[in-house]
């Protein structure tokens, strides 16, 4: 259905026009996110160039009925900022600006479409840094960071974007401006930055966030490390767990992602070695080095084939982009993939990892395993050729792992987010109940549900009646209830 | 007349909560029962003494799932025999205060500069609505964005929104040492040392200054790290290291005199008003000069300070407060008296938490007046 044109010219009206682009040419541009097998192109594109711009946006939206959805650096993975085919898409790319740092205080406040990697790089030279490092963090901003609460490597030691903001500015779905969250830690009732964090653009739009910063650790320690198998490098990670280190990160890749990554960097990572770990300490220098002396010692219980430790900055980095490098690097070793991100219990990684095995064996298809291991959140590579007809089926596999986690005691997503990707699959994960409480809130922010609409709760419309995978309701295994 | 109930179960709370008509009190082990706004009139007491007990502890995940009406210090010995522990010393937890309590009222202690409060250390709840709808939300890992982080929601929601049946919390390893220096100093001395510690890379896990006339600076630690990092913090700040208290157990707490004072101190002083107010930490010392103060500790890192003032001063303390573009909410009130403005002026978000509130609570049941003057419901 096409846009109304008194909606439309209510719209255009309400910015200057260079902030509106309708031409068919330039709003295809905008059809997709990271996630670019779902396409729809936006009836019109609104790029406003501040908070207020974005405010009068969504209130000539909000008075003509017309949803929206907003746009950071479109990197997100989920599908969270496809564009709804009747209505208009808000980018915050120009909302770019570091508005203050704060350096007594550690924070900083900026505008939503700053790149994550930007805020470190404008607090840098204080030695403070911006905590939460997704992959895609030098074009990632962190207006989706807030919308996805994004992790990152290091978020099993530091958390994640909801631990990391203060507060958000944001453009409620009727246009008016509220500031979520406050100064501190200490609430004014409930949080609701903490729901708002996260919501994936459904409850609002984000015009400027304050960020809390970090000093920089004094020392930072990585090494990687080879094992000859999976379970062994597992068995390692439980190991350092128990002697009570959190450590800044912890990742595994398998062999699979280790040959392509190789091939792609060489960062001198080990080809054909079953598994490979990174593992990074940092902190005070006393506490590094006792907490890394012990961590090598593990590494050397279980087996480790060879033990590399990054000896100056440029060799870890060197570790480090051949980790981030695996996604893309696949690419080098299969036509087309697909990114799955799910989170199992840590300790049933080798089982995910077994099953993962299997279930790729009987679709015929690779899987490559990337994954936080320390938080067990997996990120497998489905391997396929679209060319060769394979699509579906790799699509079915990729699905079918995210729900397997679920089985697992897990979750859909770890940071990738539900978006549209997974909003018919929310129902292996939440019951009923849980859902129409989850549409209670959003309710409470967006009565006439035109902020994002279609995005992390299934719809009829979207999912048909199928129904998702039994779950028992907390009244039924208490026993009060029965399903017959 | 109020009646009391005390389920065991979900289900008998639900029984309990559709059998009932009116407004409702939900209590926990009642070690803040004064905090926030007064309660208002109420026809039933829904106790969640009876819903205590550990479900599930993964060692190996480092997760726990526990009844909300679970004694957190119960939940922190049991969880502790495996090296582990909920990163949270709020003052109350040694009184007793439910692990639902301390979420509902969005309780920290001194450690909350690295580790935050319990809405950085939850991971999934269960919670039921006064309409009897009940939604689980989070789950059991770390990590995870699927569906709304309802959790946050009950955070700070002085049970306004719902009953929380069960928590999972994140566990985090116990330091296998810790250390206090105190350095006697007044606050500004102490602002600027804070400030110092604050620029340097020696990690304090919390940094406190106490209207005793001295500042806490806690380090956790390895064993074999940790004198020379107390050495360069007394470098750093002066001081000495605090002795330990000597009645604990090896492997408990382990808390120094100085934390035992710092959260005596937090209670206030008898006969007057206990305020909990947050600033910018830069903004904090000026603003405890300002106002009438008794007792005070200060998180000067967190900008989070707990004062007793006059029960006359209160609402001024308020404005004050606000003033510097902070928050602050009572936690004491004299027993008798005139009414105390428990919060200051309301969040520009108010009509969002109205909106909240009325989609969770659509009859106004669940504690009436915790948010007065704020008209939330």
């Amino acid at each position: 259905m096409p846009l109304d044109p008194i909606a439309r010219a209510a719209i255009t009206a309400a910015l200057p026009p260079d902030e509106v682009v309708d031409d068919p040419v330039r709003t295809r541009a905008y059809e997709c996110d990271g996630l670019t097998g779902y396409r729809v192109r936006p009836e019109m594109v609104l790029i406003p160039r501040d908070a207020a711009g974005v405010a009068r946006a969504v209130a000539a939206c909000h008075r003509n009925g017309v949803p929206f959805v907003a746009r950071g650096a479109g990197t997100g993975l989920s599908g969270g900022a496809l564009p709804v085919a009747d209505g208009v898409v808000i980018s915050v790319a120009r909302l770019n600006r570091v508005l203050e740092v704060d350096v007594e205080n550690r924070r900083a406040v900026v505008e939503p479409g700053v790149t994550n990697l930007e805020i470190t790089a404008a607090v840098a030279r204080h030695g403070l840094y911006f905590a939460p490092d997704p992959s895609s963090q030098q074009v990632c901003t962190i207006g989706g960071n807030v919308a996805e609460n994004s992790g990152g490597a290091h978020c099993l030691k530091y958390g994640f974007t909801t631990n990391h903001v203060y507060s958000c500015e944001v453009v409620l779905p009727d246009g008016s401006l509220v500031t979520l969250g406050g100064d501190t830690g200490e609430q004014q009732g409930p949080d609701l930055r903490g729901v708002f964090l996260g919501s994936e653009g459904t409850l609002g739009i984000t015009v400027s966030v304050t960020v809390k910063l970090l000093r920089t650790p004094e020392t930072v320690r990585t090494l990687l490390a080879d094992f000859p198998s999976v379970a062994a490098a597992g068995d390692v990670v439980s190991d350092i767990v128990a002697a009570g280190i959190v450590p800044a990160a912890v990742e595994m890749m398998d062999t699979l992602a280790i040959e392509a990554a190789e091939e792609a960097v060489h960062a001198g990572y080990t080809v054909g070695t079953p598994a490979a770990l990174v593992v990074e300490l940092d902190g005070p220098i006393e506490q590094c080095d006792s907490e890394f002396a012990q961590v090598k010692e593990i590494c050397d219980r279980h087996g480790c084939t060879r033990l590399h430790i990054a000896g100056s900055p440029e060799e870890r980095a060197a570790i480090w982009r051949g980790r981030k490098a695996a996604f893309a690097a696949v690419g080098r070793i299969s036509p087309d993939y697909f990114v799955q991100d799910g989170v199992v219990p840590r300790t049933r990684l080798a089982e995910v990892l077994q099953r993962i095995a299997e279930m790729g064996e009987e679709a015929g298809l690779r899987v490559a395993n990337v994954f936080h291991a320390g938080d067990g959140n997996l990120h497998p590579l489905v391997l396929y050729s679209a060319a060769k007809g394979e699509t579906e089926r790799a699509e079915h596999l990729s699905g079918r792992i995210a729900e397997l986690c679920v089985e697992l005691g897990g979750s859909l997503s770890g940071e990738h987010g539900i978006g549209m990707d997974k909003a018919c699959s929310m129902p292996t994960m939440f019951g009923e109940e849980d859902l129409a409480v989850m549409q209670r809130v959003r309710e409470a922010f967006d009565p006439t549900g035109i902020s994002n609409p279609g995005k992390v709760l299934p719809t009829p419309r979207l999912c048909g009646e199928r129904p998702g995978r039994y779950r028992a309701h907390p009244l039924e295994e208490a026993g009060v209830i029965e399903r017959l | 007349m109020r009646t009391l109930v005390r389920p065991t179960s979900l289900a008998e709370a639900r029984a309990a909560l559709l059998d009932s008509a009116g407004p409702v009190a939900i209590a926990g082990a009642g070690t803040a029962a004064t905090w926030a706004g007064a309660l208002g009139p109420v026809e039933t007491e829904l106790s969640t003494t009876g819903l205590s007990g550990v479900l599930t502890h993964n060692p190996g995940d480092m997760t726990v799932s526990v009844r909300a009406g679970t004694p957190l210090r119960e939940l922190q010995a049991a969880v502790r025999e495996h090296g582990q522990h909920v990163s949270f010393d709020a003052a109350r937890v040694e009184e007793g205060a439910t692990v639902g309590g301390l979420l509902a009222t969005g309780d920290a202690g001194p450690s909350a500069l690295v580790h935050g409060s319990l809405r950085d250390l939850v991971i999934g709840t269960t919670t039921l609505l006064s309409d009897g709808a009940v939604v689980r939300s989070g789950g059991h890992v770390i990590k995870n964005v699927a569906g709304f982080d309802i959790s946050k929601l009950l955070h700070g929601s002085y049970g306004t929104l719902g009953l929380l049946v069960e928590v999972v919390l994140r566990l985090h390893p116990v330091p296998a040492a810790v250390g206090t220096v105190a350095v006697e100093c007044d606050l500004p001395e102490a602002a600027r040392l804070a400030g110092e510690l604050l620029a340097s890379q020696l990690e304090p896990t919390a940094v406190e200054w106490l209207s005793s006339g001295r500042l806490l600076v806690r380090i956790d630690s390895t064993e074999e790290a940790l004198p020379a990092r107390l050495d360069r913090v007394v470098a750093l700040v002066g001081g000495t290291p605090d002795p330990v208290s000597g009645d604990r157990r090896p492997g408990d707490d382990r808390r120094s005199r100085g934390w035992e004072e710092h959260a005596a101190l937090t209670r206030g002083t008898p006969g007057e008003a206990v305020l909990r107010i947050g600033v910018k930490p830069s903004l904090l010392p000026g603003l405890l000069a300002r106002l009438p103060v008794g007792t005070v500790t200060a998180g000067l890192g967190t900008g989070v300070a707990t004062v007793s003032v006059p029960v006359g001063e209160v609402a001024a303390a308020h404005a004050a407060v606000h003033a510097a573009g902070g928050t602050s909410v009572l936690r004491t009130r004299p027993v008798s008296g005139t009414a105390v403005p428990a919060w200051g002026p309301p969040p520009s978000a108010v009509a969002v938490l109205r909106a909240v509130k009325q989609k969770f609570d659509p009859d106004s049941r669940f504690g009436p007046g915790r948010f007065d003057p704020w008209e939330i419901s």
